[in-house]
């Protein structure tokens, strides 16, 4: 017999952490040591356009933390130095989303391509690649450096590759099984979308350095065009297609639960989202962009928490794991959407400084 | 002919998470029947029910555990759980038997004057197939129609007892119930690691090494 008890239990934790780490008070957050999301969510708030303004905002947090972020803030941030600050913490913020998407890449490709049997000697590729990009993107979260860094950067070069070579071999696999290009193969063999989760990676991350590198007195710019804007652009498209490998598989699963519906419906409104605020500089339309990606990516890691659940209702629960793992929802897919969100989120900060400044 | 799974043994899957408790409890009573066992059949129709079996399924390999064919189709007809239909051409699943053993004999008396177990394999094989064909012509067969009655009870009886037994799994690689482990390499010329092995010419000693580890 299963015990919805246990399943509630690790559902609710899968909701109740992220959630605790991406909307608590950066203050708390701050003391709360030094795991990837926490480190992250503080700078996130250390390093808003409104920094060295009053901070109303942490009025409800503890006297105590006020006062250690202030501490910080005097030793760190001197006021000539918040603009190298920003892009500083803002390619941090990218190398984040970055680790997220290749941890993420890295948990499924190793699951999907063991079930795969690594037919191909090629399927080791996205595990190495993507353990570098971690990796990198771990190193970049915590180098407190202002200056892009050159095996970082080749290593991203390598996993945007690495991605795109990924997608042709997921296209041959679909076209040469009986059927070619057909909804069975696109259901059933290798997925199309999934190496593009790579990609992304590699792209963000190279935006991460490109954004570190911005001069004292220029502009963060990626390939010569506004970084905010560009890195928007990709996000906005990253997690359009997300959502649709997402619509795809749960297509083929028939949205047998209406919480299937959640990765075809947030998503996309904050790749809109996203996108129409590259383009308009509209403060109230920023606000809910910035509010909706914390919501996709809260999504994401509560779509650990469904898929778990999706795990323990196939036939044996999770005492069946060795089939039902590979069998059932992918664990972990959903954290894509948490790391597109997060680059998101730091390319909105990248948009409104700009426009700030201009 | 070479094993086709060497070394492969379905039931070492037992104690895995391929099976659960209903599975093991099905799987186990099946292994646990008795060869000589037969509450249904008397004693004459019990040797002409095992000489049937000899003859559609021989088990001319040594085996530890051959299929106990007739006492599995004898199980089958004392607890009287049928197929869930019946051919209107043929009477209900006990009376068929009862008839058809009998007709078998009674065939094998006039032209052998011999009890039908007595004959020779040859001697059996030869009545067997007037039966299948429809040319047995003894009196004893009355309404019972010889050719039904062996497409549809002697071979749907016999085979589906033989491929039911764990021993006939491992003949042919089969994994057993899917229940509640089932398979995640669904691709052809796949092999998920509790699966049976196939020793295709060159990879005998891999099929034998993989099919050590299955459980």
């Amino acid at each position: 017999m299963r015990h919805p008890s246990t399943l509630d239990l690790i559902s609710a934790l899968a909701l109740a952490g992220p959630a605790i780490a991406i909307f608590a008070r950066p203050s708390v957050a701050s003391h709360a040591g030094k795991s990837l999301v926490l480190s992250k969510t503080k700078h996130l708030d250390f390093t808003t356009p409104r920094w060295g303004a009053p901070r109303s905002r942490s009025s409800v947090a503890p006297a105590a933390a006020r006062e250690f972020q202030r501490l910080i803030s005097r030793r760190l941030l001197r006021p000539h130095l918040q603009k190298r600050e920003l892009t500083r913490s803002t390619g941090r913020r990218l190398n984040g989303g970055a680790a997220m998407l290749s941890l993420s890449v890295l948990a499924d490709s190793a699951v999907e391509h063991y079930r795969g049997s690594f037919q191909n000697r090629a399927m080791y590729s996205p595990l190495l690649v993507s353990v570098l990009t971690l990796g990198a993107s771990l190193f970049g979260t915590a180098d407190m450096r202002a200056k892009r860094h050159g095996t970082r950067d080749a290593i991203y070069t390598a996993a945007a590759a690495t991605g795109c070579a990924g997608l042709g071999f997921h296209a041959y696999n679909i076209l040469k099984r009986p059927g070619g290009w057909s909804w069975l193969n696109l259901f059933y063999s290798a997925p199309i979308g999934a190496p593009m989760a790579l990609a992304l990676a590699g792209l963000l991350g190279r935006g991460a350095e490109r954004v570190r590198d911005t001069p004292q007195h220029g502009r963060a710019s990626v390939f010569g065009l506004p970084a905010g804007r560009m890195l928007a652009a990709v996000t906005a498209m990253g997690l359009a297609g997300t959502a649709g490998e997402a619509g795809l598989m749960h297509f083929r699963g028939a949205y047998h639960d209406p919480a299937m519906l959640l990765p075809v419906t947030a998503p996309p409104v904050a790749s809109l989202l996203l996108g129409a605020s590259a383009l308009r500089p509209d403060r109230a339309l920023h606000r809910v962009t910035r509010w909706w990606l914390r919501l996709t990516a809260l999504l994401g890691f509560a779509g650990v928490g469904f898929h778990a659940l999706g795990v323990s209702r196939n036939m044996g629960g999770w005492r069946n794991w060795s089939q039902n793992l590979l069998n059932g929802p992918p664990l972990p897919a959903p954290p894509s959407f948490t790391g597109l969100a997060l680059a998101g989120l730091a390319a909105l900060t990248l948009i409104e400084r700009a426009e700030t400044n201009a | 002919m070479p094993e086709r799974f060497p070394g492969y043994d379905v039931l070492k899957k037992r104690n895995s998470q391929s099976w659960n408790d209903q599975t093991r409890e099905v799987i186990d009573r099946r292994v646990a029947i008795n060869p000589n066992l037969h509450r249904f059949f008397n004693e004459e129709e019990w040797q002409t029910m095992r000489a049937v079996c000899e003859r559609i399924v021989p088990q001319t390999v040594a085996r530890p555990h051959p299929v106990p064919l007739a006492a599995m189709v004898d199980e089958k007809l004392h607890s009287n759980a049928g197929d869930g239909y019946r051919y209107a051409e043929l009477p209900p699943m006990r009376e068929a038997w009862r008839k058809g053993l009998a007709a078998l004999d009674a065939e094998a008396k006039s032209r052998h004057r011999r009890r039908f177990h007595d004959l020779t394999p040859l001697e059996q094989d030869a009545i067997l197939t007037a039966v299948q064909t429809g040319d047995a012509g003894d009196p004893a067969w009355h309404d019972l129609p010889p050719r039904s009655f062996f497409a549809k009870r002697v071979l749907h009886d016999i085979v589906s007892s033989y491929y039911a037994h764990p021993t006939a799994w491992n003949e042919i690689g089969f994994g057993g119930p899917a229940s509640p482990r089932g398979y995640v390499r669904m691709n052809f010329d796949r092999r998920d690691p509790w699966e049976a092995s196939e020793a295709r010419p060159g990879r005998e000693q891999q099929a034998r090494r993989e099919n050590a580890r299955v459980g």
